[in-house]
C-alpha cells in the first residue's frame, strides 16, 4: 500500500488538497478493539475483542470495494468506523486527505453529508411511527438542505428510487421489504452523498426482488457518480456489483485485488474455500466446479484469535510457518497473475503458501 | 375434499407399498424409487385475519420417498414452512383451517387428534429449524435435551438415553460429545448448534425429516459442512428429506426432487437438476434468471418486476400473471382468468402454466 503516513494528531489543520491521484478514502492500520466483559461464577475476565486488527485499503473515487467474509470476520465495523459510528482504536482514515478517524463530533458534521450508509434490515432501520416524508426530510433539516421545499425534494428521492411520489405521507408498515429497502436508498442519498456505505443492503430481500435492488443501486451509482463500499457474503452479488474485493478473517484482510484476480485467480486458501463453498448459479445450472474445498470447523473466537496467520487452524496447507510468523499482506510476485505493483490494480495476499486456483467456479464459457 | 381421520396403525403393520400403490393424481412419469413416507394430497391451509382469510397453501400434493430429498423452494409467503409444519400438526386448529389429506406413514394427519401427532412427532417424522439458538430449551442441557426426545418414546432408563444422545452428537460431528453433552446451547457456537439439532431430529431415527431453512443463519463455509452432514446422515438412514429454503444453490447441492411454490401453490415440480438447467415455468425462469453469478460478470440483471402477492386477495387467475413475461404468449386472457392446473408438461416435469411449448418460449425470453 502506498500510504504516506500523516500526523493523526494534526489532522484538521492540514489542508491537503484533493488531487487526482488522492484516493477518496484511504484507510491505514485500522484497528478496532472492544473490551467485553465475561462473567462466570463470581470471576470476572476482561477481555478485548480485536474485530478489526490493522486493515488497511484505499478506495478510489467512483470505485466501488466489495468487503466479503464471514460473520464477525470484521467487515461490518470496518464500515462503521469509516461513518465514525464507531472510534476507531487506532489507524487513519482519510477522507479526501483529511484524516477523520479522531474527529470530535462537530467537525464530522460536514463529512456526514458525504458518507451515508444503507443498512441491512429494512425493518429496523426505518422508525415506524415517522411517515416517510419525515424520514426523508429530516436529513434535509439538520443539514440545511433544499429549505423550503423539503416535501418537493422528498418526493423528488420517491421517484429516483423507483417508489410513488404520492405515498410520502404513509408509514413504512405499509411498504413490502423491497420498498422499505428504497425508502433507505433514498434516505442516504438525501444529502447527495459522495460515497455510500452498504452495509448487506439486500440479504434480507426476497430473491425475486433482489436483483430489483441491485440494478436500482447499479443505476443510481451511474447517474450521481457515487462511490460506494459494498459489505455483503454473497460472492455473486459483490462479483455483479463492484469493482474490487477485499475478502477478509478475523479481523484482517487476507487478500485484496480486482474482481478478475479474486474471482479468476484466487490465490488464498481461504478465498478458494468461500468461493468453492457458495453455491453459484451455474453450478444450480448443472456446470460443477472442477474442484471443491471443505472447511472443517467453524471461525475462531477474534478474542483469542491463533497465532501467526488466523486461518492457520482451518488451513489445509498450514505448516510450522504459519503459527509463528503472520503472512504480510503482499503482492505475490510470480504468482503468475498480470497485475502491476503500485497501479492500485494490485492483486495483495497474505498467505505464507499462495497458489492461484482457477477451478473452484464452475466453468463457463467466457 | 373433506378430511378423514384414519386410525393410528403402527406402521409395521401396514404393507410397506399399500402408501404407494394408491391411485396417485397428478402423476409423475418416471417416478423415483423408493417408499413413500409422507402424501399429501390437495392440502389447503387457511388463516382467519382482519383482513380475511389468509390462503397460505392451496391445492398442494406431493410426496416424499424414503433416501430421498425433496426441496420446497419459494419466496416468504409462499407457503413452504406452513405447509410442512401441518405435516406435524403444528398449526393450532383453533387459528387454522386446514383440509385435503397428509399421509405420514400410513396416518391420517389432518384432524388427528393430539396423542396420535405427539407418537408421530420425532418417531416418524423431525423436524429441524432455523435458528437453533431458539429451537434449543436454553436452560437444558444440550444432552439431557436429546435424551428427553428419546425418554419420550421409548421405555429406557435415563442412563441408556443420555449414552444415546451422546453418541448421536458424535454421529453429527461433536468433538468431545461426552464433554458436550453436559453443556448449554449458548456454549456451541451456530454450525454446532445446527449440529445439535440434527442430533435431536434424528435421535428416534425417524423416517421422515423436514429441515426449514437449515443453514440460513449459518456461514457458507459452515453451511457447506451441515449440507455434507444432512447429505450423508441421510445415506447412512435412508429417510426421506424434506428441505425448505430460498436458496437455489443449496437446492442444486442436496436435492434430488423439487417443488416451487409460488403464492401457496405449487407452480414446478420434477427432478431437482432437470427443474434448475431447464425450467419450465416462468416463475422459476425468472428466479434463476435473476441470481447474481460468481463465476460469470454480468452488466444488468434480470429482474422479476413488482412484489409477490397478499395471500388475502390473490390475483384472479394465475397468481404469477401479473409478474409474468411470457403471459402475451398465451392466447386470450386465460391467464388473467383461468388458473392453470398443475400438469405433467412433459417426463417427470410437473408446471401450473397455460403455455403450450414453455421451454421454447422461455429460452426466447432468455435469449432476447
Amino acid at each position: 500500500m502506498t500510504a504516506t503516513p500523516v500526523s493523526p494528531t494534526t489532522p484538521t489543520s492540514e489542508s491537503t488538497p484533493t488531487s487526482e491521484s488522492t484516493p477518496l478514502v484511504e484507510v491505514s492500520n485500522l484497528v478496532k478493539h472492544f473490551a467485553v466483559r465475561e462473567v462466570q461464577g463470581l470471576t470476572m475476565t476482561r477481555n478485548t475483542v480485536k474485530a478489526v486488527d490493522n486493515v488497511s485499503f484505499s478506495l478510489a473515487e467512483g470505485e466501488t470495494l466489495g468487503l466479503v467474509g464471514e460473520s464477525g470476520c470484521g467487515k461490518s465495523t470496518v464500515s462503521r468506523c469509516i461513518t465514525r459510528l464507531e472510534m476507531p482504536t487506532s489507524g487513519a482514515i482519510r477522507y479526501k486527505g483529511k484524516d477523520i478517524a479522531r474527529l470530535p463530533e462537530r467537525q464530522l458534521r460536514p463529512l456526514r453529508r458525504e458518507i451515508q450508509m444503507i443498512f441491512q434490515d429494512p425493518y429496523s432501520s426505518l422508525n415506524p411511527r415517522q411517515t416517510v416524508g419525515a424520514i426523508l426530510t429530516t436529513p434535509l433539516r439538520v443539514h440545511n438542505l433544499a429549505k423550503g421545499r423539503e416535501k418537493a425534494r422528498a418526493q423528488e428521492l420517491l421517484e429516483l428510487v423507483g417508489l410513488n411520489p404520492e405515498h410520502i405521507n404513509r408509514y413504512p408498515s405499509e411498504f413490502s421489504g423491497g420498498q422499505r429497502q428504497r425508502i433507505g436508498i433514498a434516505r442516504a442519498l438525501a444529502v447527495e452523498p459522495k460515497l455510500i456505505i452498504a452495509d448487506e443492503p439486500v440479504s434480507a430481500l426476497d430473491v425475486s426482488v433482489q436483483a430489483q435492488v441491485m440494478n436500482l443501486l447499479s443505476r443510481l451509482r451511474e447517474e450521481l457518480g457515487l462511490s460506494f463500499i459494498f459489505i455483503a457474503h454473497d460472492l455473486g452479488v459483490i462479483r455483479h456489483f463492484c469493482d474490487r474485493v477485499a475478502v477478509m478473517y478475523l479481523g484482517k484482510v487476507v487478500e485484496l485485488g480486482s474482481k478478475a484476480h479474486i474471482y479468476g485467480e484466487p490465490q488464498h486458501p481461504y478465498t478458494q474455500a468461500l468461493l468453492s463453498a457458495a453455491p453459484d448459479i451455474n453450478v444450480v445450472r448443472g456446470i460443477p466446479p472442477k474442484e471443491r474445498i471443505r472447511l472443517v470447523g467453524d471461525p475462531p473466537s477474534p478474542i483469542d484469535p491463533p497465532s501467526g496467520c488466523r486461518f492457520r487452524t482451518r488451513c489445509w496447507k498450514a505448516q510450522e510457518i504459519c503459527a509463528t510468523q503472520e503472512p504480510p499482506l503482499e503482492d505475490k510476485l510470480g504468482g503468475g497473475d498480470d497485475d502491476i505493483p503500485e497501479t492500485g490494480d494490485e492483486h495483495v495476499i497474505a498467505c505464507h503458501f499462495p497458489e492461484i486456483k482457477s477451478t473452484l467456479v464452475a466453468e463457463v464459457a467466457r | 375434499m373433506s378430511a378423514q381421520p384414519v386410525p393410528p396403525v403402527p406402521s409395521s403393520a401396514v404393507p410397506q407399498n399399500a402408501v404407494a400403490a394408491a391411485p396417485e393424481r397428478n402423476v409423475v412419469d418416471q417416478a423415483p424409487k423408493g417408499e413413500v413416507v409422507l402424501k399429501i394430497t390437495d392440502l389447503c391451509v387457511r388463516f382467519p385475519s382482519d383482513e380475511g382469510p389468509v390462503n397460505a397453501v392451496q391445492d398442494l400434493t406431493y410426496e416424499a420417498r424414503l433416501g430421498r430429498t425433496l426441496a420446497i423452494v419459494g419466496e416468504s409467503g409462499s407457503g413452504k414452512s406452513v405447509s410442512s409444519m401441518a405435516v406435524l400438526g403444528l398449526h393450532n386448529p383453533k387459528r387454522s383451517s386446514i383440509t385435503g389429506s397428509i399421509l405420514l406413514d400410513g396416518t391420517e394427519i389432518v384432524g388427528a387428534d393430539e396423542a396420535t401427532l405427539r407418537k408421530l412427532r420425532s418417531n416418524t417424522a423431525a423436524m429441524i429449524f432455523q435458528d437453533p439458538l431458539s429451537a434449543l430449551h436454553p436452560f437444558y442441557k444440550v444432552g439431557n435435551q436429546i435424551a428427553e426426545a428419546y425418554l419420550a418414546h421409548n421405555s429406557v432408563s435415563k442412563d441408556v438415553a443420555r449414552k444415546r444422545a451422546v453418541e448421536m452428537l458424535e454421529l453429527v460431528g461433536i468433538p468431545n460429545p461426552q464433554r458436550r453433552a453436559k453443556q448449554f446451547p449458548h456454549e456451541f457456537s451456530g454450525g454446532m448448534r445446527q449440529r445439535a439439532m440434527i442430533a435431536l431430529g434424528l435421535v428416534n431415527n425417524p423416517k421422515l425429516l423436514i429441515a426449514d431453512e437449515p443453514t440460513t443463519a449459518l456461514d457458507v463455509t459452515v453451511q457447506a459442512q451441515i449440507l455434507d452432514l444432512v447429505k450423508s446422515l441421510q445415506r447412512e438412514f435412508g429417510s426421506a428429506v424434506i428441505l425448505i429454503t430460498h436458496d437455489l444453490g443449496v437446492v442444486a447441492e442436496v436435492s434430488d426432487d423439487i417443488l416451487v411454490m409460488y403464492a401457496g401453490r405449487a407452480v414446478e415440480r420434477g427432478l431437482a437438476k432437470d427443474v434448475l438447467a431447464r425450467p419450465q415455468h416462468p416463475y422459476t425462469h425468472a428466479l434463476l434468471q435473476s441470481l447474481p453469478s460468481a463465476s460469470e460478470d454480468s452488466d444488468q440483471l434480470q429482474t422479476i418486476k413488482g412484489t409477490p402477492p397478499s395471500l388475502v386477495n390473490l390475483p384472479s387467475g394465475c397468481s404469477f400473471h401479473p409478474r409474468c413475461t411470457a403471459r402475451d404468449r398465451v392466447p386470450g386472457d386465460a391467464c388473467a382468468t383461468v388458473l392453470p392446473d398443475l400438469r405433467v408438461s412433459s417426463p417427470g416435469r410437473q408446471i401450473r402454466c397455460h403455455l403450450a411449448n414453455p421451454e421454447q418460449v422461455l429460452a426466447q425470453e432468455g435469449a432476447s
